[in-house]
């Protein structure tokens, strides 16, 4: 994503002799990853997907393949690095994070969406909207829970911004994945947004 | 006053003709114990010769404000009959708008007024001696808590009840310029109650109560309970109290201030050996404290965390925390905040159930004042961070102006060697900012073969020092100045730019740059089991990053120097296992299969490079060879060159290649 700014760049050649190189947050790039890691923990089966496939073009790719030479004798294969700035999610860290917060939201949190107790932040994570629609026990856990994946989310916007290379893209990347945990989120849901709740 | 309607009323049938007679009275506001009655109409039916007449009382309003009850449009019907003693009995249904359907009794004599409310089960009586008219005793059977909705709001305007069940007697006294009084003892059981918001709940609880409860006139209400309670659990903001079976004393002695805030002068709270709490407070009408003095105590505090800390402790992450010992504390809280805290530590042991860390024998004392300079010191016997163990501290500390410092160097012996810790500093979380903790640290002869065992890794010997002057924690971020120097391999790697993210926390991440001086490569060999190389190995790892304790980034330079008196042979095993992991063919002067006749080889370099960036490693080597890169340069007869040709290596299957190589578990094919 690395683009050197046509006119501005030519303008400021010929006003002070300088060249500036700006790199963009890949906002596109960011939502796809955002998209693909979200209805991976929340479960995709809701809302149709595009196939997880290289679409074409270098624009919409968010998870870098790895290709392996099929030639390759010893099992080593030859892979893509990426040469432009892309977002990647796939490091073993995120992963790990990532099936951690897939059963964590299907085992404990899912059914705490549906009754309204919780519900996703303008910051990227879970706020208790609700407690007393939980029993008094459960909402130790839950708390807990929330506490625990709050974390988690907060370790993930963090390791995608410095696994692409730019720990500065961090709060775009927490605002990228704020808004997709509301765009998947199922009907009957609660967010936050400017500073009150609504339901989806 | 009742009595005395009803007396009027009969009166009043008794002037009128012999027929079947009714007569009705209007009343616009009966006042009696507490109670107000508006727009009352009582007709009374009697006909001629019978032995039972029909009494209907409506009343527009009830309304028992102190009580906190009013009901619109209530209606009471029974038959009215003579009794012994002068008195009138009638029992009949009550209703109220969209009240359930109840039952009033009423006995009413010169000496004794008894009424007795009943319906689904449960039973309230209540009994007036007319020679004690201020004070009424109340009976309760089965009442449904719910029922003291209205009372609950008086004293806590967000409280709901959800369920639970009164039994006992009551005392309502009601004298003319004198409070209002409540005296009752009750049992309750299966209790639920909770604010609006969820934030203060009760589940479940079975209690016996003593309860003194005064309304003075204009001014606040008086509160004490005594309370012993069995079963059930207690949330208040983050704090979860599960009781067992074992019974709780508490205490509480409340009292109401202007805008409905509680100044609590006493409150006692004795668990057993688990804990004990005596103290003093200032609530606000939320519950929230504005100031709190306590002083707690536990002789063992093994069912401490599972009791009242699971709360807290899932929120930190350390659900199931372990812990032993005793522990007793006095806290101060003013305006919200911790003006000072002495807690004292016996014998303690901290056991995380993840393993992570393990402190024993946990002893001295912690203080903390915000406002006045205060000493204190902390020892433990001996514990384990990651695996690794570290013996015996006694760290001297002062706090002074909410900064928690080391007063003077602590030592602490490790892994076969000694760390010391110098100018600790921990300051408490504030408005606006987090944690903040910064430390210095000097590392003297710490034992690799230890560290090694203790992490998993293939063991080798060696030894790490080095000086941290300052590192700083906040932000879940650890940075560390300065260097540590590891003495391993007959040579030296110089560790730099050290941090950490997350240390405790998801995925902890290291940081740092290394810098490899002349270290022995046979040793390294013989340690990775790669077969064996004698030589010098030189270069650096910069960049380099591991999340979770895998690399994930490093940019890597490492090659041999020759030195005088050192051979540079390379064995075939070893030749193997680098075409095998880098997937690199050797070429050599002889042909390939001819390379099993030979036990090693003479080189004159290796070097290999390898940046590694999302999972992907890009390889290089000594220089360029045709479309792939050299990795070793041979010398002498038979001259090997070992060449790779893949540049992008998937770096999992390195991995996978590395540990295949370790295990001896390798085909290498040769062309």
């Amino acid at each position: 994503m690395r683009r050197l700014v046509g006119m501005p760049i030519f303008i400021a050649l010929a006003l002070c002799a300088c060249v500036t190189i700006n790199v963009y947050f890949p906002a596109a790039e960011a939502k796809e990853a955002a998209r693909q890691f979200v209805e991976k923990v929340i479960g995709d089966d809701a809302q149709p997907s595009p196939p997880a496939a290289t679409p074409p073009g270098d624009g919409g790719m968010a998870v870098r393949g790895v290709r392996f030479d099929p030639l390759a004798l010893l099992g080593i294969g030859s892979a893509y690095a990426q040469s432009q700035p892309d977002i990647t999610i796939r490091t073993p860290a995120i992963q790990a994070i990532q099936s951690r917060m897939e059963q964590r939201f299907n085992g404990t949190l899912r059914p705490h969406f549906d009754s309204g107790a919780l519900g996703f932040g303008q910051d990227g994570l879970v706020v208790v909207r609700d407690a007393s629609a939980l029993a008094i026990k459960d909402r130790v856990a839950v708390n807990a829970a929330v506490a625990d994946d709050n974390r988690d989310r907060k370790a993930v916007y963090r390791e995608i911004a410095v696994a692409n290379g730019h720990p500065e893209w961090e709060d775009q990347i927490r605002d990228v994945f704020a808004r997709q945990w509301i765009a998947s989120a199922r009907a009957g849901w609660w967010y936050q947004q400017g500073g009150s709740w609504k339901q989806k | 006053m009742p009595r005395r309607i009803l007396a009027l009323l009969l009166l009043a049938l008794a002037a009128l003709p012999v027929q079947a007679r009714t007569a009705t009275a209007r009343v616009d506001r009966i006042s009696a114990a507490g109670v107000e009655l508006e727009h009352v109409v009582v007709r009374l039916h009697w006909p001629a010769g019978a032995a039972q007449g029909e009494l209907q009382v409506d009343a527009g309003r009830v309304d028992a404000a102190e009580f906190g009850y009013r009901f619109d449009r209530v209606r009471w019907r029974c038959p009215l009959s003579r009794t012994a003693l002068d008195g009138w009995h009638c029992d009949g249904p009550l209703q109220g708008s969209g009240g359930a359907p109840l039952r009033l009794a009423l006995d009413l004599s010169p000496a004794i007024t008894d009424a007795v409310l009943s319906g689904d089960g449960a039973r309230i009586a209540l009994h007036r001696n007319a020679a004690t008219p201020d004070a009424t005793q109340i009976d309760l059977t089965r009442v449904p808590l719910a029922w003291a909705q209205a009372l609950l709001a008086q004293a806590w305007a967000d409280g709901r009840v959800g369920k639970g069940i009164v039994d006992g007697q009551a005392t309502l006294e009601t004298p003319t310029a004198r409070p209002l009084r409540i005296d009752a003892r009750l049992a309750l059981s299966q209790v639920a109650l909770e604010s609006r918001d969820g934030s203060i709940a009760i589940g479940d609880l079975r209690a016996r109560l003593d309860l003194d409860y005064r309304q003075p006139a204009n001014a606040g209400a008086l509160l004490a309970i005594d309370a012993t309670l069995q079963g059930g659990e207690l949330l208040y903001g983050n704090t979860y109290v599960a009781l067992t079976d074992a019974p709780v004393h508490a205490r509480v002695d409340a009292r109401q201030l202007a805008h409905g805030d509680w100044d609590v002068p006493h409150l006692s709270w004795q668990d057993g050996d688990a804990l004990a709490i005596e103290g003093a407070a200032t609530l606000a009408a939320d519950g929230t404290p504005s100031r709190l003095e306590l002083a707690a105590r536990s002789a063992t505090l093994e069912t401490v965390p599972a009791r009242y800390l699971s709360g807290w402790l899932g929120l930190a992450g350390l659900s199931d925390l372990g812990l032993e010992g005793a522990f007793d504390a006095r806290l101060r809280v003013e305006d919200g905040c911790l003006a000072n805290i002495d807690a004292a530590f016996h014998d303690v042991s901290v056991l995380d159930p993840r393993q992570r860390f393990r402190i024993e024998g946990l002893d001295g004392d912690l203080r903390h004042a915000a406002d006045a300079g205060v000493e204190s010191e902390l020892r433990w016997r001996q514990g384990q961070l990651y695996g690794l163990a570290f013996g015996a501290i006694r760290l001297p500390l002062r706090s002074d102006g909410g900064t928690l410092r080391l007063r003077e160097p602590a030592d602490l012996a490790m892994l076969g060697g000694e760390v010391r810790l110098e100018g600790f500093t921990l300051r408490l979380p504030e408005a606006g900012s987090s944690l903040r903790i910064g430390f210095g640290l000097a590392l003297d002869g710490l034992d690799l073969g230890q560290l090694s065992r203790a992490l998993g890794w293939p063991e080798f010997g060696g030894t790490l020092s080095g000086r941290i002057p300052s590192a700083r924690y906040a932000d879940e971020r650890l940075d560390f100045d300065g260097g540590l120097s590891v003495q391993a391999f007959d040579g030296r790697i110089d560790v730099d730019a050290l941090s950490m993210e997350r240390p405790f926390g998801v995925a902890p991440t290291l940081s740092a740059d290394l810098a490899l001086h002349d270290l022995d490569l046979l040793a390294i060999t013989e340690v990775f089991d790669f077969g064996s190389i004698t030589g010098r190995l030189h270069g650096h790892i910069g960049g380099l990053r591991l999340v979770d304790w895998s690399a994930t980034a490093f940019d890597a330079e490492l090659h041999t120097e020759p030195r005088k008196g050192v051979r540079q042979r390379i064995s075939q095993r070893a030749v193997q296992d680098i075409s095998s992991v880098g997937d690199a063919s050797f070429v050599s002067s002889l042909q390939g299969r001819l390379i099993g006749l030979f036990d090693d080889f003479g080189y004159r370099r290796i070097g290999i490079a390898c940046r590694l960036e999302n999972e992907v490693c890009r390889m290089s080597g000594l220089h360029s060879a045709g479309n792939g890169f050299t990795i070793v340069e041979g010398a002498g007869v038979p001259k090997l060159q070992v060449v790779g040709f893949n540049r992008d290596v998937d770096w999992p299957t390195l991995l996978e290649r590395l540990a295949a190589v370790a295990t001896g578990d390798v085909a290498p094919v040769v062309q």
